[in-house]
């Protein structure tokens, strides 16, 4: 008998050939084993249970119908083949639609049918899967969204290889185009990070009969998250059974591994599928499960030695093998320029094979990411949803007249935004908590937002004395005044000599200040308090009690405030760098730390000051319910608190300003615009790495506005910057002319106040 | 340890009166608890252990081992008694230190929690090191007996009478699946006074009965 192995890469993400090839020999002392390789740098050709060696050409060089037939006719000639190799695998099932005895592949259909994220044929299985949203079918806005609502603890993953954590809006950007340069596939999706132990189950079937399994347990992990030991385990019955049934539906031929996660709750969660044996197989066969051999007996009825029970656990180490002679060590790729020496990455080709095989629409052909769509039917990633009131806002400007970059206040969405802000703290006031809402002015200081502020009920809170001119500018009354951050008594000689509302104090020493001048009558404030840094986030603000002493210190320091006046704590952490979950996980933890402040200090806490940098889709849509529960959290474990004032941050200021636009410049090629220059550039948004902007291109003749789907299209800023690079993929309309209008929505917070002048002469 | 050493561990009865007599020496073995001088110091101590314990869990999942005490110090000889206020800021602690830490913090989470109590197996050669240490540092080495030694972890409710054992010196939960060899857990105890508890725990495949010392899989035999 003759069985030929591919997949022999031997490397930190190892391949399952020279596991097989241990197992299979184990079971079959005189077989004849033929790994197959794509590149001579994979060390498992050297490997001693290899009787014979196929070694081919890369998979650039192959011509597959001519593979094919060899593969074919080795098949008939009664050799098996076992693939290591996932492309491979999906390349050979579409080359033998109808499968073949001796090939130990799953057939195409099944392949497609446990393609991740969805694992559609898990049903059954005691699993659930992770949330995941496909790249390519969501706006920029909606995976943004994604990111915010799993704390920005999410995974881009290629759609058979590649998975890059990815913490920032900036490293999902990045990793999407590398692997879409690298796969050749937009068909990426972002799917949640779940927490775990990671655990494995791993079987082999011939034609839907399910041959053996075994359940690992991974006990030493690489960086790379990669089985370095483990233990294995019979599968339990709650999962055994409805695995039977699912490699019956699928009609299962060959090895796969069902990698999960196990969460602190003990819920399973499924990662992938891989339609192959894991690298770690002959794991199992240490322990008795020796899942290569029932694969070959039962497909050759050759009967497979007996696989002793050696232990359960297993470890990997480094083994040092002479390398063949016929396959001498090629050599090692010149460095690049400033680099340092290291093997070529996928050098048997496997890139190249995925774009291939996308050619012949073997894979990718259809949506990995959502089997409720048929085969073949793929459609473009939507254009964002743009609030219609944008729309009329946009239309009242004469732009015609409109100088370029502009930025354009977008009146009634304002008006409406802080109308409802205003109308939700009603709601959530209760008899024993008002709820009070405060405007950021550090988030645009712009006075139609401050005076709309001012006008719906918002207290006013600055970060420095010139923000108190400006507040009291606009009408505000000092005791309408909150004052926050480390540098708030800047610049000197501007302190309103009546009560402000509140101040809160950003370290021991300004507290000390703080109380010292609320003592000789220097300072007048109705709410004294403090800003509490947590102890889990980075922060420069705040005051820390990370340790018994900077608690003790903080304790001892809020006994010096005045005891006429009210006290308070205040904490701000954007939510939208942290995440919403995180946030609340925060907000929760804060009202234990106030507690202990509390009972340690003697002190009520009278007020709360929460927010900052909410995302504004996080703070306005749906988001009442749980603002309630937030407040009966408070009622539950501060009864003292009588006053919650709540700080959108960026809610409020972000989507009533846009920037207008003009194309300079941009070049058609093969009926595909690359590159466009326009008249804005990141002067103007600079916080275009952070977050997406929803952009609208205006029609030149019928003035339309049609807002810009994901596309191959990257916008360049005026500046002679590298970096000035205002939106990369996006796609312009076919119409589009030189002088044509865009417009970058959700530009009126950070991007307003932050942006600077350059280039201007 | 030498290999033929870590073979003395494996089933024999040389360790069956091993264990016998650790189980006798260790039958009237306090669970480790904190002393408070009901002073600020200690009521400090003890809000910051709880509120920081509130920081660190992930969310929403009380049931994550608090490895962020372990991370704070390292793991070596304390000396008892020990108030709350020198136990949250001394450096080094012993295993009882970190299981009570720990069950504080599960506790303050709202998670039951009770002190569990293993005898495990190591090699004279290990004892001979801690023996010295501790020595030093003029602890007491009583939870040591030649190559078993005892060692305090928290057993956590999960179910109706189920525990999960989080070992808060090792950071990691126990596997209930215990395999003979080098720091093979021998026998359990989950120790607890209450009156509504049950009269035994499930852990794994293991009845634990309150109170009372379990040999575990292999080492049941021999004791």
């Amino acid at each position: 008998m003759k069985i030929y192995i591919s997949g022999l890469y031997s490397g930190t993400n190892p391949q399952p050939g020279i596991g097989l090839a241990r197992s299979l020999r184990a079971a079959y002392p005189n077989v004849s084993l033929t790994g197959v390789e794509y590149s001579s740098r994979s060390s498992g050709l050297h490997w001693v249970d290899f009787d014979e060696l196929l070694l081919q050409r890369p998979w650039e060089e192959l011509d597959l119908d001519t593979y094919a037939t060899i593969i074919a006719q080795l098949l008939d000639s009664g050799a098996f083949w076992l693939s290591g190799i996932d492309l491979e695998i999906m390349w050979l099932a579409s080359v033998f639609p109808e499968g073949h005895p001796n090939l130990l592949v799953p057939p195409g259909e099944a392949i497609r049918r446990i393609a991740k994220p969805a694992v559609e044929a898990h049903r059954g299985l005691p699993v659930r899967i992770p949330s995941f949203v496909s790249a390519a079918e969501h706006s920029e806005w909606d995976l943004h969204a994604f990111c915010r609502r799993h704390d920005w603890k999410v995974w881009l993953k290629g759609p058979y290889y590649e998975a890059v954590r990815t913490n920032t809006w900036d490293a999902v950007e990045s990793a999407r185009t590398a692997i879409k340069r690298a796969w050749s596939t937009d068909n990426v999706f972002i799917q949640a990070h779940v927490t775990g132990y990671e655990e494995s189950v791993c079987f082999s079937a011939y034609r839907g009969e399910l041959l053996g399994s075994a359940y690992m347990r991974k006990r030493e992990i690489t960086q790379e998250g990669k089985t370095w030991a483990g233990d294995i385990a019979e599968v339990p019955d709650e999962f055994a059974v409805p695995l039977q049934r699912i490699v019956k539906d699928l009609n299962w031929t060959g090895g796969a591994e069902l990698e999960m996660v196990r969460d602190t709750n003990g819920q399973l969660w499924l990662i992938e599928c891989n339609p192959r044996f894991p690298a770690w197989v002959h794991g199992a066969t240490i322990a008795g499960h020796n899942l290569a051999a029932a694969l070959v007996e039962r497909a050759s009825a050759v009967r497979a030695r007996k696989t002793r029970v050696v232990c359960e656990e297993f470890a990997r180490i480094v083994l040092e093998v002479p390398v063949r002679p016929e396959f001498p060590l090629p050599p090692l790729p010149e460095p690049y320029a400033g680099g340092f020496g290291h093997s070529l990455k996928h050098p048997s080709g496997n890139l190249v094979l995925a774009d291939r095989l996308h050619k012949l629409k073997v894979i990718d052909s259809d949506r990995a990411c959502d089997a409720k769509w048929p085969p073949g039917e793929r459609t473009q990633a939507p254009a964002p949803a743009v609030p219609p009131s944008f729309i009329s806002d946009l239309n009242t400007f004469d732009f015609a007249k409109l100088a370029t970059p502009s930025w354009l206040f977008l009146e009634s969405t304002a008006a409406s935004l802080f109308r409802r802000a205003a109308e939700m703290s009603e709601r959530l006031s209760t008899a024993a908590i008002k709820v009070t809402n405060a405007y950021s002015i550090k988030t645009n200081p712009d006075e139609r937002l401050m005076r709309l502020a001012y006008q719906s009920g918002f207290k006013a809170e600055a970060i420095s004395l010139l923000e108190v001119q400006r507040a009291l500018a606009v009408g505000f009354k000092p005791d309408e005044v909150i004052l926050n951050g480390p540098g708030k008594w800047w610049p000197e000689g501007l302190l309103p000599r009546s009560p402000l509302h509140a101040v809160f104090c950003d370290s021991i020493a300004d507290l000390k200040r703080v109380a010292s001048n609320m003592e000789n009558g220097t300072l007048q404030a109705k709410i004294a308090g403090i800003r509490l840094r947590p102890p889990t986030v980075p922060s420069r603000f705040g005051i820390p009690a990370d340790s018994p002493d900077a608690l003790r210190a903080l304790v001892e320091a809020v006994d010096t405030l005045p005891r006429d006046c009210e006290f308070g704590v205040h904490f701000h952490m954007a939510s939208s760098n942290v995440g919403v979950a995180q946030w609340w996980h925060l907000y929760d933890a804060l009202l234990r730390w106030c507690r202990a402040i509390e009972t340690l200090s003697q002190r009520r806490i009278q007020h709360l000051d929460l927010g900052g940098g909410w995302f504004p889709d996080d703070w306005h849509i749906d988001s009442d319910a749980r603002f309630a529960e937030a407040v009966e959290r408070v009622r539950t474990h501060l009864p003292g608190v009588t006053q919650i004032i709540s700080e959108p941050g960026k809610a409020m200021a972000q989507p009533t300003m846009a920037l207008g636009m003009r194309l300079l410049e941009f070049e058609q090629s093969r009926g595909e615009i690359k590159q466009a220059v326009v008249d804005a550039s990141i002067a103007e948004l600079p916080m275009n790495v952070v977050q997406p902007h929803r952009i609208l291109h205006q029609h030149a003749r019928s003035g339309e506005w049609q807002p810009l789907r994901r596309g191959n299209t990257q916008l360049f800023g005026r500046l002679c910057m590298e970096h000035d690079i205002v939106a990369t993929n996006v796609e312009l309309p076919v119409h589009a002319q030189v002088g044509d209008l865009l417009v970058f929505c959700d530009a009126g917070a950070y991007d307003r106040s932050m942006s600077y002048v350059f280039g201007r002469g | 340890m030498y290999l033929a050493e870590a073979k003395g561990l494996e089933v024999s009865e040389q360790v069956g009166h091993a264990l016998r007599a650790a189980i006798e020496a260790w039958q009237d073995f306090p669970s480790s608890e904190l002393s408070d001088h009901a002073r600020p110091c200690c009521g400090i101590a003890r809000e910051w252990l709880l509120a920081m314990d509130a920081s660190q869990m992930p969310a929403g999942e009380r049931l994550a081992g608090p490895r962020w005490i372990r991370q704070r110090v390292t793991w070596g000889p304390s000396r008892w008694p020990l108030y709350w206020c020198e136990a949250v800021a001394a450096k080094t602690l012993d295993c009882g230190v970190l299981a009570a830490l720990a069950k504080a913090a599960f506790r303050g989470r709202g998670v039951g929690c009770h002190t569990a109590q293993f005898i495990q197996q190591y090699t004279k050669g290990d004892s001979c090191h801690w023996y010295k240490s501790w020595e030093r540092a003029e602890a007491e080495v009583h939870w040591i007996l030649e190559d078993l030694v005892y060692h305090e972890a928290c057993a956590v409710i999960v179910g109706d009478n189920e525990i999960r054992i989080w070992d808060p010196t090792a950071s990691w939960w126990v596997d209930p699946k215990q395999v003979i060899g080098y720091s093979g857990v021998l026998a359990a105890r989950v120790l607890a006074a209450q009156d509504d508890l049950p009269r035994h725990f499930t852990w794994g495949t293991h009845r634990i009965p309150l109170n009372q010392w379990q040999p575990l899989q292999y080492a049941a035999e021999l004791a």
